[in-house]
């Protein structure tokens, strides 16, 4: 991909092609998050398109100045989640989604794969809010460190301690439900 | 603690060599012998959970969404028909206000200063406005005003949508993501000369100050009660010694000139921090109250006052 810097300064130009890249770009990554973070593809689905819809509409107010485009980006999905969920708290909760597999794979891997994510959706509710917001970020959407710490607004020390014991979570609750 | 600290960057040096680099989970443990033993099932689960974790949008989803944002980009690439006042170049605009002033008095100008919208002298407030801010030399001041004036277009959020407006929502808030816009410009204009300058700008007739935005009226159906304490975006949760209360409009316009004029970088500061707090948590907190129809546009003006607040406080750094 072109130089980001100069992508989304094209894309504050209203340079329709360069927003199209940044979208394509970040398309996936955002919706592995929201999926992660949600754990309901249909939500995961109308909420990134969500992002890109609100990213469109505030470009203009992103100023570069050491804050990477992916961060401010993800900073939207994550408000966005944020507030769903907190809207969601208020509601009944609504059991995981089994449609949150991935289409490509063969009958075969899909059935574990589709194992894999009702293991982890699982696993990831009984971490807190910003370990499951570390985790999504960071396996689901490969960040940095970095990033991951100007997306949560947190030090790279307190997200490297968050991921640290979101792993020992998740492997203490891997480990019981295979037992 | 400091065992732990170095665990977690032993940790994370790891996962970055198999993440990034590409290395084997075998061929990163021989680099910590010491810590392998424990480093092992820690990253085991996560290459299962990025195994997992890794699914993919739907292709029929994907060609959908991709369609829907080329319309949109479409739409906010062409050409927008231009605001009240828009095609007249700014000193044009200022002699405009000066004539409506001599001509319907002051008092058209005070009326339009508390109009909403939906009313006719709406687009005078507008125009007021950017000649306000056009005819002050200060630049602390004229970041007080632009501030100021985003709080007035809050309020004229909040009122649109609790009549269920959801169009006129969206372009206030349009107008909101200009105004914060300005705002992180004129922050970074700012330079230590101004932040100790209180110095009085543009005044009106009456020798009533410019800058303080004018009386607004209370929206009809505001929430008069105070918010409850919501967490907000970064994980912060006022206590009970500081609720989020709804905007306020009192004499003096907005919250900003409710609370007084910030005479200095520390009270500009304070002022700041506490519209980015305040704004986005009152409209948070409408979400439950106003018709479904207007929940989006509603979304969309908290992430534009959020990502806007976001980029004045670090101007303002």
């Amino acid at each position: 991909m072109q130089g980001e810097e100069s992508l989304v300064q094209r894309a504050q130009k209203n340079d329709q092609e360069a927003f199209a890249q940044l979208y394509e770009e970040y398309f996936d990554k955002i919706y592995r998050y929201l999926a992660l973070r949600i754990g309901n593809e249909m939500e995961a689905e109308d909420m990134t398109q969500q992002v890109f819809l609100n990213a469109l509409r505030s470009i203009s107010s992103f100023r570069w100045k050491g804050v990477p485009f992916s961060a401010w980006l993800f900073r939207i999905a994550h408000n966005q989640a944020v507030d769903h969920l907190r809207r969601k708290t208020k509601r009944a909760s609504v059991p995981l989604d089994e449609s949150l597999v991935s289409s490509g794979d063969s009958p075969h891997s899909t059935t574990e794969r589709k194992i894999d994510i009702e293991q982890l959706l699982v696993a990831t509710r009984r971490l807190t809010e910003a370990q499951r917001e570390v985790i999504s970020l960071r396996f689901s959407s490969e960040l940095s460190i970095a990033q991951v710490a100007r997306v949560m607004g947190k030090s790279q020390g307190a997200v490297k301690a968050l991921q640290h014991s979101a792993i020992v979570a998740l492997r203490r609750t891997m480990l019981v439900t295979e037992q | 603690m400091k065992e732990d600290k170095e665990f977690n960057n032993i940790l994370d040096e790891c996962l970055e060599r198999i993440v990034v680099d590409g290395e084997t989970l075998e061929q990163c443990l021989e680099h910590y012998p010491e810590q392998a033993a424990e480093l092992k099932p820690l990253l085991e689960t996560v290459l299962a959970v990025k195994a997992a974790s890794a699914v993919e949008p739907r292709p029929e989803f994907k060609a959908r969404a991709r369609y829907q944002f080329r319309s949109a980009l479409g739409e906010k690439a062409a050409p927008k028909h231009r605001p009240f006042f828009g095609w007249l170049p700014r000193w044009a605009t200022a002699l405009a206000i000066v004539l409506v002033v001599l001509l319907a008095g002051g008092g058209t100008v005070a009326a339009a200063s508390n109009s909403m919208p939906d009313s006719i002298l709406y687009p005078v407030k507008l125009a007021t406005e950017n000649v306000q801010l056009a005819l002050t030399t200060s630049q602390l001041s004229k970041v007080r005003l632009c501030a100021g004036f985003a709080d007035r277009r809050v309020t004229e959020i909040i009122y649109m949508a609790e009549k269920g407006d959801a169009h006129e929502v969206e372009v206030i808030t349009e107008r909101l993501d200009d105004r914060l816009e300005t705002l992180v410009v004129l922050v970074s204009e700012l330079e230590a000369d101004d932040l100790k300058d209180g110095e009085a700008m543009f005044t009106t007739s009456g020798g009533e100050e410019a800058a303080a935005p004018p009386a607004e009226p209370t929206p009809p159906a505001e929430p008069t009660e105070p918010t409850a304490p919501t967490e907000d975006t970064d994980g912060y949760s006022p206590g009970p010694e500081e609720p989020v209360s709804p905007v306020t409009v009192e004499e003096g316009g907005g919250i900003w000139g409710g609370r007084g004029q910030a005479q200095s970088e520390d009270e500009l500061i304070m002022d700041v921090f506490y519209s980015a707090a305040n704004n986005p948590a009152v409209l948070r907190a409408m979400l439950e109250e106003v018709p479904e129809s207007v929940k989006a546009a509603l979304l969309e003006a908290i992430a534009v006052l959020e990502n806007g607040y976001e980029n004045v406080l670090e101007a303002l750094e």
